[in-house]
């Protein structure tokens, strides 16, 4: 028999977790269906098919799938190319304080940062017209609020860049990369190919479930696409909240039906790779751990 | 040799530089006034925009106590929480299932989720409310609390909680007098984290806030979209500097007190048995 502080302790996830979810994807579905809300006529798919028919809504897809693996390809190839080359950088010393520093950054003010940075009227613009590269405010790049998100792809590299250095160095350190290594050399590999062929293949296919996760997340950011994003290519979030808090009423069942559409590929996409790689609490645990260690 | 020395020398300076610069860059920024381009840095140099923090005006200093509020508030409650019925959910039978569900939570978009509960909280009044942002916060703090702690629970924890009751213990006693001791660690790094993610959250709080609930995030928007990159850099100066600061105590002390989680190998078993007698 189960014991009261079982039933309690599952009530309480259940009310903090499955139970909000469910009531918001729930919400959400019957109002995109015309089953709820002020202008619901009755069922209907009419949302269903101006969204799915819509080319704003496969352009923001296309755009934060594109965003979150530009950014997150670039930062994992640089970390982990990084820490195959040089595994001990950041083990010790002033280093291995100063890479968790960028983590103290939240997504708003690296949104800030990179806007001051890389605007037309930026310190970089600034360093390039004083320079001579550039004649005026004019002619340097639109790489904040332009059609290809320069900006939110380098502000969602930066973040992402010292989490992955800090997390292929401390599985280097802890998940017995040495030994790999060592075993490599014993069977006559050279150090290139220790590296290339058995270190970095080891340790992205350990860190899989991570990089998913990550690029989700990345895919489902707001604040970064908000400031540096473009009106006319918008991230998923975006899009959404604008549909959600626009003036014409027609655009509320629209936000909610990107909402559910949303919900499903990212309820498929993490039950898809988490049990797939073994992504278990204990990892989490450990990773948290080894994170914030140091 | 002196040469790769050097080169790694300067190449670790080069790292600690560009890693810095950011916060120097948002310092330059919140001690400026008047940035007219093409000047590099602002015409104005003055620390007036700090003594500022406090005044009525900028309301600054409000928001900044209020996000320290929510942060701390939900970090103590979803941490204990989370510690507790972690523990319900890693001894119970269907415990993969559950966890699978406290993922969801934690890889949904925060601001969507927002989007799609913002009729719940506001049918319940408590949109616009710091009670309603608190609680909304707490439904993406939990389950990562959650997920971080189901591992803490394993089988020698049972043991030892078996043990405490053979020798006459009751359930406080061993909360008390064991799980949290040898918890500690655990418990220190979970509230860094949640105080953190409670932080750095601006979507779901601006949608569940209705904007009336002004943390610091929103703060720093707002000036943004007034133009104010001054007192914006200020803002984000006062947004980096907790997450700074625990970062420093994290490496100072979290870890040196030891932590003494869980462990198949038995490595913090002689630990256990110190705190058991």
């Amino acid at each position: 028999m189960q014991k009261t502080s079982t039933y309690i302790g599952l009530g309480l996830f259940l009310a903090l977790t499955a139970i909000p979810l469910l009531l918001g994807i729930g919400y959400a579905l019957l109002f995109s269906l015309g089953l709820t809300g002020i202008l619901s006529e009755g069922f209907t798919l009419e949302h269903w098919r101006a969204v799915l028919r819509s080319a704003a809504f496969w352009e923001s897809i296309v755009f934060s799938a594109y965003v979150a693996l530009v950014s997150i390809g670039m930062a994992v190839s640089l970390a982990l190319f990084v820490v195959v080359r040089r595994p001990h950088t950041f083990e010790k010393g002033p280093l291995s304080f100063f890479i968790y520093l960028p983590l103290a950054l939240p997504a708003i003010v690296m949104a800030f940062f990179i806007f001051q940075m890389m605007s037309k009227a930026g310190f970089l613009s600034r360093l390039a017209f004083q320079l001579g590269l550039t004649r005026s405010l004019g002619h340097f790049p639109d790489w904040v609020n332009g059609q290809y998100g320069i900006g939110i792809i380098t502000a969602h590299f930066l973040m992402a860049l010292p989490f992955f250095l800090i997390l292929y160095t401390q599985m280097y350190r802890h998940e017995g990369m040495r030994a790999l290594m060592q075993q490599a050399y014993t069977l006559g590999a050279t150090r290139r190919q220790a590296a290339w062929r058995v270190a970095a293949p080891a340790l992205f296919r350990r860190s899989f479930a991570t990089v998913v996760l990550y690029l989700l997340f990345v895919m489902g950011s707001y604040e970064i696409p908000l400031l540096l994003g473009s009106q006319s290519r918008q991230m998923v979030s975006v899009l959404t909240i604008q549909k959600l808090q626009r003036f014409n009423l027609d655009d509320i069942p629209q936000a909610y039906t990107i909402s559910v559409l949303y919900s499903m590929a990212v309820i498929v996409l993490a039950l898809s790779s988490l049990p797939a790689y073994k992504w278990s609490g204990r990892k989490l645990f450990n990773r948290s751990r080894t994170v914030l260690k140091e | 040799m002196n040469v790769k020395k050097f080169g790694n020398k300067l190449a670790s300076l080069g790292i600690i530089l560009a890693v810095l610069f950011p916060f120097g860059f948002l310092l330059m920024l919140s001690m400026g006034r008047r940035w007219v381009f093409p000047s590099l840095l602002p015409e104005v140099w003055t620390p007036d925009n700090w003594l500022a923090i406090w005044g009525m005006q900028s309301g600054l200093g409000a928001s900044l106590a209020l996000s320290l509020a929510l942060s701390l508030g939900i970090a103590s409650m979803a941490t204990a929480g989370s510690f507790w019925v972690s523990k319900q959910v890693a001894y119970h039978r269907h415990r993969r299932r559950w966890l699978a569900m406290a993922y969801l939570p934690y890889v949904f978009a925060p601001v969507i989720l927002a989007a799609c509960l913002q009729y719940f909280f506001i049918r319940t009044g408590l949109s616009g409310k710091f009670w309603g942002v608190a609680i909304a916060q707490l439904f993406i703090t939990f389950p990562y609390g959650l997920i971080f702690f189901t591992s803490f629970w394993t089988e020698r924890m049972l043991s030892m909680e078996h043990l405490i009751a053979t020798l006459g213990g009751n359930t406080w006693q061993a909360y008390a007098r064991v799980l949290l001791p040898v918890a500690r660690g655990a418990l220190l790094t979970c509230f860094f984290q949640l105080f953190l993610i409670s932080w750095f959250e601006y979507g779901l709080t601006t949608l569940i806030g209705v904007g009336k609930v002004q943390t610091l995030t929103l703060k720093v928007f707002q000036y943004i979209n007034e133009a104010n990159i001054f007192f914006a850099a200020l803002a984000s100066c006062l947004l980096a500097l907790p997450p700074v600061v625990l970062l420093w105590l994290n490496k100072r002390y979290v870890f040196s007190i030891g932590f003494s989680g869980p462990s198949r190998s038995g490595k913090s078993g002689s630990k256990d048995q110190e705190i058991l007698k």
